[in-house]
Formats: structure tokens, C-alpha cells, sequence
């Protein structure tokens, strides 16, 4: 312990200058230093490893398997899985459902986070009771927003009749269809979008008055200072946002299960309420691990592509 | 001008303003309002088309009922119980190793450090398939464990490692320094030193993780099979009745008692609140 403090101790003075060119490295670890670190990384390092790790590998590997739940055998079967996910109608259907709500989410999501961020960034008395109302729905359940839509949407229920206010005709919100879809969508952007707003809100309150100011003097409008001053400063938020409303887009599961089941037939499936389907209700734990490596694989492909378009996108690097 | 018509002119062009807020805001506490009032309808009101705005006859039985057809109270203490030990266990690891991520950097952190950002991008149906065979040949099944295990270890604690290292960074590295020289080990400095001074981020680590703990759906779905160990979300899925259908009304009770405690939550620590969820935003 002595030696340790005296190193330390001394450290300042010999650390110092070289530090100032190479600010993370310090050139003499005092003794410890790396058995103290590993001890306090061990617990979530090899947990996190041996859990993520492991059961990446063996959903990778059921999916190579015919597994019989009942009688608990596994046969090799190769590739067939995935040859089936491609011959497979319902996937069809399924699939681009999934692209949907990944498109709508991400897209929509981001530009009405950011369009009610600007309408709540405001200075106007009693505008903090708007942005609480906002955030509401992020507190509450996804379970519980969905039960509390179903409620809403069903054949003659609340929209039904605020609809025939205005002497719409009752629509099929829940049969299937675009318009299911889009109901969908819905209620899932509205669900968060409160948590994308506080995100958006607190990068414009950040952005300098200076630079507004300064367009401004040159003559840019209310449109252009927005455009060309306000975005490119908050782009660092907006990559963050539209890059977790993709991760998020992929989990429209609640609502699938609750309101529709995903019918009829597959028409309100996605891929995720596919994976449960077939693994926890039809048993067909090889087929269902094969449509778990599809959309793994389909996330990582898409925060991978983005992360990469990262540099052109955004106007500066906030860490 | 004078002052005061200034002022008024102020005020009506302010009213455009007000009014689209509460349209906007209107779609989203509606649905909430919507809810409360439907939980305080007799199950004839509540199929009436078209529907009444306000109950007729409040009926305050519908919240009896809902803990006479599901041990609703259990339940909802199942839910605190896995919660809190999400967070407790997420802390732990999350504090020790941001801390080692940002403090102590042992050789290799950065690598570490990116393995376990991408935590924050694997999806819970990706793994829920072996997951659940694990905890099977654990005898996990039916108990709280994996609900409180693999939701810690793969999803909230690295979303608050990434938080905590974070914090830990945006603090001055000389501490570290000046309490050696005053004496204090390793331990001591992280702990008495570094810890109090990052408190609005635990904050925020305990808000996410237990948000993203309360949340959860489908694994308590999956790994639990009898009633009296359900979590709040499945146990709101099961007021039907199974020859009609919803119990409308008593569902809607259900759910407004499952919303109430957490809006009382935020109504108190509001700014903590957004902070942690904005952090924890990372997985919605």
C-alpha cells in the first residue's frame, strides 16, 4: 500500500507533460492498476459474455436442428430452417410488415419527436404541463397502453363513435390490412415518442443563442436558420434517436399479441411476435431459433449501415 | 402601444399557441382519461353505442373486482419485488464497471467497453429461445430468477455502464490523485469520493432499470406458468372472460391501478424521472 501511494504520489510530476499529448495513456501503470479494473469489470464482463455469448451460439445452432419438444430430440437438419423461412407464404406477409413499422417508426418517429420538441421548446407559461402530458404514455406500460387502445379501437368503441361525430362510416381497424398496420404505428410512436422529445428538447435548448443570432443578422429566415443552423447542431441527437427507434421498431410485440394475434391469418404479424408464435405456441424451437438469427441479423445489418453513413450524416462527432 | 395593451395583444396571439398544445396533448392523455373513466362504468355502460363520456353511476366495484378474480395484490408486489432486485443487481455491476471504464482503464477497457455497448442492440426475442431452455435445465422455470438475472446481465446493466462510466468521465481526474495523497485506497476513493459525487446518475440507473423491469412482457410471459407468481403486465392481459370476451371495465380498473403508482412516482421526482428514462431511452 505504501509503495503504491508513493507512486501515485510522485505521479504528477513525471505524468504530467506527455500526458497532455496522449491524454488516456499514462505511461507508468502503478502496480494494481490492472487487477483493479479487471476486479471491477469481472462480474458484468463475464456474466454478459457468458450469457450473451452463450445463448447466441446456441439459438445459432437450434436453428440448425429439427427439435422435437415432446419427446427432447434434436435432429441436424442443416440449412433447412432457413430454406423453409424462404419458402414459407406467411413470410411474405410477414416480413414486409416488419419493414413497415422498421420505416414508419424510425422515419415518423424521429420528425414527430423533433416537430413537437420545436412546438414544446416554447417559452410560454404552463408549458411544462404540455411537455408532462407528453411524457405520460412512456410511463406507462406497453402492456397497458395496448389494453387501453384495444379498448379504444374495438368495433364500436371510442373511435367508432368520435369518428361518426364527424359522419364517418366505422372503419376495420383490427382486420388486417394497411389500416391495421397503420393503427399500429400509432399507437406505438405514441407510446415513446415522449422519451424522443425530452432527447430533442434538451439538444435545442443547447444549441448557442449566438449562431441563431448571427444567421439572423445575415438575413436567414425562421425555415433557414432551422434548417442550416438548429439541425446541423442537434444532428448528433437525431442520429441517436432514429438509430433507437430502429432497434425499437423491431419490438411492435405487445400490440401484435393483444389486439390481433396477428391475424387474421399472418396479416398483423411481425417477425418478433412470429419468433414467440412458433417457438412458445407451436413448439417448433428450430424454425423459431432460425427467424431469432434472421432478426438479429437484420439489426446488427441496419445499426451497422447506419453507424457507418454516421459521418456524412452528421454535421459533428458530440463524444 | 402602452404597456398593458402590449401585454394583451401578447396573450391573444398566445391562443393559436395553447390550442394546438392541447389538441397534441389530447391524444395523449385521452387515452389514459379514457381508461380511468371506462374502469368506473357497469359492464352495460361500457358496451353502449354510442358510448357515454363520463360513468352514469360511478362504480367503485369494479376495483374489488379486480383483486377477487386474480391475486392482483400479490401480483403487483411479484412485480416490485423482481424490480427492485433488477436494480439493485444493475447498480452493483453497472457502478463497479463504469467506474473501471472511466477511472481505472486497465488495459483493454476500450474493447470491453464496446462488447458491451452492444448489449444494448441485441434483442431480447433473439436469445429468448435458449435463454429459456437454460433456465429449464436450471429449474428456473416458474421462479423470478431469470426475470431478475438475464434482464440485468444482458440489458439494463449495460445501458447503465454506459451511463456510469459517463458520469465518472465528467468528473475531474485529479480526486483520484489528491485522495491518495491523502491516504485513501482504491476502494475508498471510488466509493466515498467518486460514488457521491455521480449521484443524479444513479438516479437515472435506477429509473431505467426499473422502468425497463416493470415493463417487461414477454419474458414473464414465457418463464412463468402459475397465477400467483404473474407480473402486473400478463396479469392486465388476463381479466377475460372466456366465453365473452374482455371483462372491459374491470380491465380498465386493472390497468389504471397498474398506471397510478408510477405517474405518483414521477409527479414527485419528475426531473429525475426524464433523465433516467432519456438515458434509458437507449432500449424502448
Amino acid at each position: 500500500m505504501d509503495s503504491q501511494t508513493q507512486a501515485v504520489a510522485a505521479a504528477p510530476e513525471r505524468v504530467r507533460p506527455p500526458r497532455r499529448l496522449a491524454p488516456y495513456r499514462r505511461p507508468r501503470r502503478d502496480a494494481g492498476r490492472n487487477g483493479f479494473g479487471y476486479l471491477l469489470l469481472a462480474p458484468q464482463v463475464v456474466c454478459f459474455t457468458a450469457i450473451g455469448l452463450i445463448s447466441l451460439i446456441s439459438v445459432a445452432w437450434l436453428s440448425l436442428h429439427q427439435v422435437n419438444v415432446l419427446a427432447g430430440t434434436q435432429t441436424f437438419v442443416g440449412l433447412d430452417n432457413y430454406a423453409s423461412i424462404f419458402a414459407d407464404p406467411d413470410m411474405k406477409v410477414i416480413l414486409p410488415n416488419t419493414f413497415f413499422f422498421v420505416g414508419v417508426l424510425s422515419v415518423a418517429g424521429t420528425i414527430v419527436a423533433l416537430a413537437l420538441a420545436v412546438l414544446l421548446n416554447q417559452k410560454l407559461p404552463g408549458i411544462n404541463i404540455f411537455r408532462s402530458a407528453i411524457f405520460v404514455p412512456a410511463l406507462v406500460t406497453m402492456v397497458a397502453w395496448s389494453l387501453v387502445w384495444r379498448f379504444i379501437v374495438q368495433p364500436k368503441g371510442g373511435v367508432d363513435a368520435l369518428f361518426a361525430l364527424v359522419g364517418v362510416e366505422p372503419l376495420p381497424w383490427l382486420r388486417g390490412s394497411w389500416l391495421t398496420l397503420l393503427v399500429f404505428a400509432l399507437i406505438q410512436l405514441t407510446k415513446n415518442v415522449g422519451i424522443n422529445v425530452m432527447i430533442f428538447l434538451a439538444a435545442l435548448q443547447a444549441v448557442p443563442e449566438e449562431l441563431i443570432d448571427a444567421a439572423r443578422i445575415d438575413g436567414a429566415g425562421r425555415w433557414g436558420r432551422f434548417r442550416n443552423v438548429v439541425i446541423p447542431q442537434i444532428s448528433p441527437s437525431i442520429l441517436m434517436v432514429f438509430m433507437l427507434m430502429i432497434v425499437g421498431s423491431f419490438k411492435v410485440f405487445e400490440l401484435v399479441l393483444l389486439l390481433t394475434s396477428g391475424g387474421p391469418g399472418v396479416q398483423s404479424s411481425v417477425l418478433s411476435f412470429e419468433i414467440y408464435k412458433q417457438a412458445f405456441q407451436l413448439n417448433d424451437i428450430g424454425y423459431a431459433s432460425a427467424l431469432a438469427v434472421l432478426l438479429f441479423v437484420i439489426v446488427l445489418a441496419l445499426t451497422g449501415l447506419i453507424w457507418q453513413l454516421r459521418k456524412r450524416l452528421v454535421f459533428h462527432e458530440s463524444e | 402601444m402602452s404597456q398593458s395593451e402590449r401585454k394583451r395583444f401578447r396573450a391573444v396571439r398566445r391562443i393559436p399557441n395553447y390550442l394546438l398544445l392541447s389538441i397534441v396533448s389530447l391524444f395523449f392523455i385521452g387515452p389514459i382519461l379514457w381508461m380511468i373513466s371506462g374502469s368506473l362504468k357497469s359492464e352495460n355502460e361500457i358496451l353502449r353505442y354510442p358510448p357515454t363520456i363520463l360513468p352514469e353511476v360511478v362504480r367503485w366495484k369494479n376495483y374489488e373486482r379486480v383483486f377477487e378474480l386474480q391475486p392482483f395484490a400479490r401480483q403487483f408486489l411479484n412485480s416490485v419485488i423482481i424490480m427492485a432486485a433488477v436494480c439493485v443487481l444493475t447498480l452493483v455491476l453497472s457502478v463497479f464497471a463504469g467506474y473501471a471504464l472511466a477511472r481505472v482503464r486497465p488495459i483493454a477497457a476500450g474493447a470491453v467497453f464496446i462488447v458491451l455497448l452492444s448489449g444494448i442492440f441485441l434483442p431480447p426475442e433473439a436469445t429468448i429461445i435458449p435463454l429459456f431452455r437454460f433456465a429449464g435445465k436450471l429449474g428456473w422455470t416458474n421462479t423470478f430468477l431469470p426475470l431478475i438475472l438475464f434482464t440485468a446481465v444482458l440489458t439494463t446493466s449495460p445501458i447503465a455502464t454506459f451511463v456510469m462510466r459517463q458520469a465518472f468521465l465528467s468528473l475531474p481526474a485529479e480526486f483520484d490523485e489528491a485522495a491518495a495523497l491523502d491516504g485513501s485506497g482504491r476502494w475508498r476513493t471510488m466509493l466515498q469520493i467518486y460514488l457521491p459525487l455521480a449521484r443524479p446518475s444513479l438516479a437515472s440507473v435506477v429509473v431505467l432499470s426499473c422502468w425497463y423491469s416493470w415493463n417487461q412482457f414477454l419474458e414473464p410471459l414465457v418463464y412463468i406458468r402459475s397465477t400467483d407468481l404473474l407480473t402486473v403486465p400478463v396479469a392486465l392481459t388476463h381479466y377475460n372472460d372466456p366465453m365473452a370476451g374482455p371483462l372491459w371495465s374491470v380491465q380498465m380498473a386493472a390497468t389504471t391501478l397498474s398506471v397510478i403508482p408510477v405517474l405518483l412516482v414521477f409527479f414527485f421526482a419528475q426531473r429525475h424521472v426524464v433523465a433516467g428514462l432519456t438515458a434509458g431511452g437507449l432500449k424502448s
